[in-house]
C-alpha cells in the first residue's frame, strides 16, 4: 500500500531528468558548502528551498495541463499586478526595488514573470492556433512588453533581458517571419544609443568594464577580474574542494549567488567545469526531445519557452563569471544559493513534467 | 497558417535554438579551457600575488662609535604617523583631523608629497615624525578617530654630537630616485627594501654596506580585506654592524674648540698606523637635518653660504701648501746634492733671479743672516729655498713631492677626495697653453706656486717623514684592514743622513729662533713642526701685505704640520686655518692643544 503510494507520488516524474536535475542540485549544494565558508544557517536555508522546490515539483507535476491553459491569463494579470505592487510596497535595496514582502516571504516578482510569461504566450498562440498572423506576434510582443519595461525600470536589467528573451523566443517559433525578425534587428541596432542612455550609470560602467576589466581593477572591473583570476587559477583538476584561495579568502564577491560558478571552476578545475557542461548537455538534450513529443501548441511553446529561459539564465551567468558578458547579477539555476531562484526553477521543471506526463490528454 | 506548416515550422526553429545552445555552451568550453589550461600559470600567480604578500622588515642601521665607545651616531627610537599612499587620502582633512593632537605643518606635506615621490616600495610614509610621548599618548586614546592614520615607531638616525664631527661621521638621507638608480646598478637594490634611508656623506657613505645591513622579511597570508590570515615564512633582518673609529672624541672636541670661529681644517693621526685620532672641518652643520629630508630653508643656508660648511677641508680642501712644503723641497735638494751642508747663503731678505733683475722678497725683511739648510727649515728662510729651487729644477722637486703622495689620492676611508696638484710645465701647457718661467720654479719651492694640497695629504706626507718605510694609510675605521682596491705603493723614501738633516731642521722650529717657538717654550716634550702661510690674495707691485687693513676673507691662510714626541712621534698633525694670517701664531696653538691633549692628556 505504502509502496504504491509513493509510485503514484512520482508517477508523473520523468526519471532521466529528474536524475539530472537532482545530481546538478547536488553539485551546487557541494559547492555551496565551501563558498558559504561555514555559514550554516544560508545552507540549512538552501536546504529548506530545494525541499519546497521539489515538493512543488512533484505537485506540478500532478496538476492537468488544461487548468494551466485555462489559468496561464489569470497568471499573467496576477503577475503584472505584483510588479506594480513592488512600485508602492517594494524593498529598496542598491537603488532598485525589486522584492517584495508578503507575510514575512521575500520575493521577487520578476521570477515569477518568468513562468507568467511563457504560459500566457503558449496560450495566445494555443488559442489561435488556426489563424496565426502578424496580429497574434504583435499582441505577443505587447504582452511580452509590458512586464519587461516594468522590470528595466525597477531596474532589473538581467531580469528583463531574460524574459524578454524566453517571450521572444515564443514569438519566434511560432513563426515570425524571417524577413520581419531581420529588420527588427537592423532597427534594434539604430534605437541602442538611446537604449543606452535609459540605463543607470552603474549599469553603463558594468558594461564598459567588460571591455576592458583592467582599466580600473578596483571598481567597477574588479568582480570580474577576480571571478577570471579563480576561474583560471583553478587549472585543470582545480584547487580542490573548500581550498580555493580566491574563495576563502574573499577576493572573490558574492561567491554563494552570482559567483559560484567561479568558486566551482577555481575547486574543480576544467575537470569539473567540463563535467557540468555535459549534464546541461543532457538535460538540453531530454528537454528538447520532450519538447518535440508535445502534442499541442500550448505544451511544445511552454515546454521550449521554459527550457530556453532555464538556459539563457545559466549561460548569462557562466559567460559572465568568464569575462564574456558584464556582471548583471544573474543567479545560476539550480546552484546558486537563493530561494526564488531555485523555487522558480523547479517550478518549471514541474510544469514541463507535467506537460509530458499528461500529454495524450490534450492533444490536437 | 495551417497547424501542419505550425508544427514543421516549431521542429525546425526548435532545432536551431536547440543548435544555438550547443554552440554557445561550446564557446564557454573553449572560453573556460582558455583560462584554465592555457592561462593556468598567469592566474595562477595572479591568484598567489593575491593572497600572498611580502612585508620587509628593516634592518637597524649599524651605530659609529669612538675609539672609546663614545657614539657619534645613534639610532633614536621615534613614533611617526603614517599614511597609506595608496589611499590617496586628502592631506588637508588629516591635517584638520590631527590639529587636536599635532601640528601638521606646511613643511611637513612637503616632505611627504617629495617621500611620495621618490618612495621606492609600496608602504606607508610618514606625515608627521617625531612624536613627543604626549601627543603619542594623546593619539592612542583617539586611536578610532583616525582609522587611517597609523602610529609606528621606527629607529631613527640621531647624531648627538650634532655639528661636532659632522664632516667624518656624515649623513643619512631618505633614498631617492638617483640613490636606486645607483643600486640598480650595482645590484645592491634588494637588499634596500623596506629601508628608507641611506648614507651620503663620510663614514655613512663609506662604509654603507656594513651599516645597512640586510632586510629581512615575513611572508604572509592575507585576505581580501587585508586581514592576516598565518605567517607563512619570517627571515630576521641581519642588523648592520657597528662601526668602531680611530676616533678620540676628547680630542676631537679639544681640536673643535681650539679652532674657535676660525675656518679651516685639521688632522691628527697616529704616524705608527694611520690611525686618525681627530678630523675637523670648520664650518660644520648639523647632520641631524638631513636624517628626514632637509628643508628648503636650511638647505639653503648651507648649500649657498660663501663659508661652504658642507665642504669637508680634509679631503676636499684645495691649499697652497705655502712654507709647509720647505721640509720636502729640502730634501729633494739634499738628495741631489744641492745645497748639502755646509753650504750657506748670507741672506739680505731678498733673491735675485739669475739672468734677471727679478727679485724675490723674503717674509723677513732684512733676512735671516747666515743660513744653512738646516736654519733654512727652522726660521722657513725663503731666500735661501728660491736659490734651491732654481737650481734642482722643477721636475726633481716635483719627483720628491709625489713621492711623499702629494697630487695624488691618500685614500683615506672618506669620500670625495680631491688628488690635489703638482704643478709642472707640463700641466701649465696644457692648461693655460703659457710657457713655465723659471720664477714659478722659485715660488713653487716655497709653496707659493700652483701646487696644491689638502690637509690630508700634508699629514701622510709628514708621517712619511717620521715613518719612510712604510706605507702609511690613513684610516677612521678601526681596524688597520686596506680596502683591497689600495694597491698603489707610494715610493720608499731613503732612512739616511738627508733626512735626519729635514728631521732636525723641523725640530728646530719649535726651538728658539724658530717659527713657532713659543710651542717648545711652554710644551715638555719636543714638537717637530713646519709654520707655513699661503697666499689667498695676490699683491700687486709695490702692494705691502698688512694684516690689520685686510678684509678678513683675503687674510693668508695658516698652515701647520707637526709631530711629537720628536724621538718617538705618537701624534701628527696638519692644520689650514684660512685667513689664519701666519702659520705659526694661529695654527700653531691649535696643535699645542692638541698634542698637550694626546700626549699628556690634559684638555
Amino acid at each position: 500500500m505504502f509502496k504504491l503510494t509513493i509510485y503514484k507520488l512520482f508517477e508523473n516524474i520523468d526519471n532521466i531528468l529528474m536524475t539530472l536535475i537532482v545530481f546538478l542540485i547536488t553539485i551546487g549544494f557541494i559547492t555551496l558548502i565551501s563558498a558559504a565558508q561555514q555559514n550554516i544557517p544560508l545552507l540549512g536555508n538552501q536546504i529548506i528551498n530545494i525541499l519546497i522546490g521539489i515538493i512543488l515539483l512533484i505537485f506540478l507535476s500532478h496538476i492537468d495541463p488544461r487548468r494551466f491553459i485555462f489559468y496561464a491569463p489569470h497568471l499573467y494579470i496576477f503577475s503584472l499586478f505584483l510588479l506594480l505592487a513592488v512600485n508602492f510596497i517594494g524593498l529598496e535595496s542598491h537603488g532598485a526595488k525589486r522584492w517584495i514582502s508578503i507575510l514575512s516571504f521575500n520575493f521577487q516578482p520578476a521570477e515569477i514573470v518568468k513562468i507568467t510569461i511563457p504560459l500566457m504566450l503558449a496560450w495566445l498562440y494555443h488559442r489561435f492556433q488556426n489563424s496565426i498572423s502578424y496580429k497574434t506576434h504583435l499582441i505577443a510582443f505587447i504582452l511580452l512588453s509590458i512586464p519587461c519595461s516594468m522590470i528595466w525600470y525597477q531596474p532589473d536589467l538581467g531580469t528583463a533581458i531574460l524574459i524578454g528573451l524566453s517571450g521572444l523566443i515564443i514569438i519566434f517559433l511560432s513563426g515570425l517571419s524571417l524577413k520581419f525578425i531581420i529588420t527588427s534587428i537592423f532597427s534594434l541596432l539604430i534605437l541602442s544609443p538611446y537604449l543606452w542612455s535609459t540605463l543607470h550609470l552603474y549599469q553603463q560602467n558594468r558594461i564598459l568594464s567588460l571591455i576592458d576589466p583592467t582599466k580600473d581593477p578596483l571598481g567597477t572591473g574588479y568582480h570580474s577580474i577576480q571571478s577570471i583570476i579563480a576561474i583560471g587559477s583553478g587549472g585543470f583538476l582545480g584547487k580542490g574542494w573548500s581550498y580555493g584561495s580566491q574563495t576563502q579568502l574573499n577576493f572573490l564577491p558574492e561567491t554563494t549567488t552570482d559567483f559560484i560558478f567561479s568558486v566551482f571552476g577555481e575547486e574543480f578545475g576544467f575537470i569539473g567545469t567540463f563535467g557540468i557542461f555535459i549534464i546541461y548537455f543532457l538535460i538540453l538534450y531530454r528537454c528538447i526531445d520532450m519538447a518535440k513529443k508535445m502534442q499541442n501548441t500550448f505544451s511544445r511553446l511552454t515546454t521550449a519557452a521554459l527550457v530556453f529561459s532555464l538556459f539563457s539564465s545559466s549561460i548569462i551567468n557562466i559567460a559572465m563569471v568568464c569575462g564574456i558578458l558584464p556582471i548583471v547579477g544573474a543567479p545560476l539555476p539550480f546552484i546558486s544559493y537563493g530561494g526564488t531562484s531555485m523555487v522558480v526553477s523547479l517550478i518549471m521543471i514541474g510544469i514541463i513534467m507535467s506537460l509530458h506526463s499528461h500529454k495524450s490528454l490534450i492533444a490536437n | 497558417m495551417d497547424l501542419y506548416k505550425f508544427k514543421y515550422t516549431f521542429k525546425q526553429r526548435l532545432n536551431f535554438v536547440f543548435g544555438l545552445i550547443i554552440f554557445i555552451f561550446l564557446v564557454l568550453l573553449i572560453k573556460f579551457f582558455y583560462l584554465q589550461i592555457i592561462q593556468f600559470d598567469l592566474y595562477s600567480s595572479l591568484s598567489t600575488s593575491n593572497r600572498i604578500k611580502i612585508i620587509p622588515i628593516p634592518a637597524i642601521r649599524g651605530q659609529i662609535l669612538d675609539r672609546n665607545g663614545e657614539i657619534l651616531a645613534a639610532n633614536k627610537l621615534i613614533y611617526t604617523l603614517e599614511i597609506n599612499p595608496e589611499m590617496k587620502l586628502d592631506l588637508n582633512k588629516i591635517k584638520n583631523q590631527l590639529s587636536d593632537i599635532v601640528e601638521i605643518t606646511k613643511y611637513d606635506i612637503k616632505k611627504y608629497n617629495k617621500a611620495f615621490k621618490e618612495s621606492h616600495y609600496s608602504s606607508t610614509l610618514p606625515i608627521k615624525t617625531n612624536l613627543s610621548t604626549v601627543e603619542v599618548a594623546k593619539f592612542v586614546a583617539n586611536n578610532y578617530k583616525y582609522p587611517n592614520i597609523i602610529l609606528k615607531h621606527k629607529f631613527s638616525r640621531s647624531y648627538p654630537k650634532a655639528k661636532s664631527g659632522a664632516h667624518f661621521i656624515g649623513y643619512i638621507n631618505r633614498i631617492n630616485k638617483k640613490d636606486i638608480k645607483k643600486l640598480k646598478k650595482s645590484n645592491n637594490y634588494k637588499s634596500y627594501m623596506g629601508l628608507d634611508h641611506i648614507g651620503q656623506t663620510g663614514i655613512e657613505f663609506f662604509y654603507e654596506n656594513k651599516l645597512h645591513g640586510f632586510p629581512g622579511y615575513k611572508k604572509i597570508e592575507v585576505d581580501a580585506n587585508n586581514k592576516v590570515i598565518r605567517t607563512i615564512e619570517t627571515v630576521e633582518p641581519t642588523h648592520g654592524k657597528d662601526i668602531i673609529l680611530n676616533i678620540d672624541y676628547k680630542i676631537q672636541k679639544v681640536a673643535e674648540k681650539a679652532f674657535g670661529s676660525y675656518k679651516g681644517a685639521m688632522v691628527a693621526m697616529n704616524p705608527k698606523n694611520g690611525a686618525v685620532i681627530a678630523y675637523v672641518s670648520q664650518p660644520t652643520f648639523n647632520p641631524n637635518l638631513f636624517t628626514n629630508g632637509i628643508d628648503e630653508i636650511n638647505w639653503k643656508r648651507l648649500n649657498s653660504s660663501i663659508h661652504k660648511p658642507l665642504l669637508d677641508r680634509v679631503v676636499s680642501g684645495l691649499y697652497p701648501p705655502g712654507s709647509t712644503i720647505k721640509p720636502f723641497v729640502a730634501l729633494a735638494a739634499l738628495e741631489n746634492n744641492v745645497r748639502n751642508p755646509p753650504f750657506s747663503i748670507q741672506d739680505q731678505g731678498f733673491f735675485i733671479m739669475p739672468n734677471s733683475s727679478k727679485i724675490f722678497k723674503d717674509w723677513k725683511k732684512g733676512g735671516h743672516g747666515e743660513v744653512d739648510i738646516i736654519k733654512a727649515i727652522a726660521v722657513s728662510c725663503d731666500t735661501f729655498f728660491y736659490g734651491l729651487g732654481i737650481e734642482l729644477g722643477i721636475p726633481k722637486l716635483n719627483n720628491m713631492l709625489r713621492k711623499f703622495g702629494f697630487g695624488d689620492k691618500t685614500n683615506i676611508d672618506i669620500p670625495n677626495e680631491k688628488k690635489g696638484l703638482i704643478a709642472s710645465p707640463k700641466w701649465k701647457a696644457n692648461k693655460y697653453k703659457k710657457k713655465w718661467y723659471q720664477g714659478e720654479t722659485a715660488i713653487t719651492a716655497i709653496g707659493q706656486g700652483y701646487t696644491q694640497t689638502t690637509p690630508i695629504q700634508l699629514a701622510v706626507a709628514t708621517t712619511k717623514l717620521i715613518n719612510p718605510n712604510n706605507i702609511i694609510q690613513p684610516h677612521l675605521l678601526q681596524k688597520n684592514k686596506l680596502p683591497e682596491y689600495i694597491k698603489k705603493e707610494l715610493k720608499n723614501i731613503k732612512e739616511d743622513k738627508n733626512l735626519s738633516l729635514v728631521k732636525e731642521g723641523m725640530s728646530l722650529v719649535t726651538k728658539e729662533g724658530g717659527t713657532a717657538a713659543f710651542i717648545g717654550r711652554t710644551a715638555d716634550y719636543n714638537v717637530s713642526a713646519k709654520t707655513g702661510t699661503a697666499q689667498v690674495f695676490g699683491l700687486k707691485e709695490g702692494q705691502v701685505y698688512n694684516e690689520a687693513t685686510l678684509p678678513d676673507r683675503l687674510k693668508d691662510h695658516a698652515l701647520f704640520i707637526a709631530y711629537a714626541p720628536s724621538e718617538n712621534p705618537e701624534l701628527v698633525i696638519a692644520i689650514v686655518v684660512e685667513n689664519g694670517g701666519h702659520g705659526g701664531s694661529t695654527a700653531g696653538p691649535i696643535a699645542k692643544k692638541v698634542f698637550d691633549a694626546y700626549i699628556n692628556g690634559t684638555n
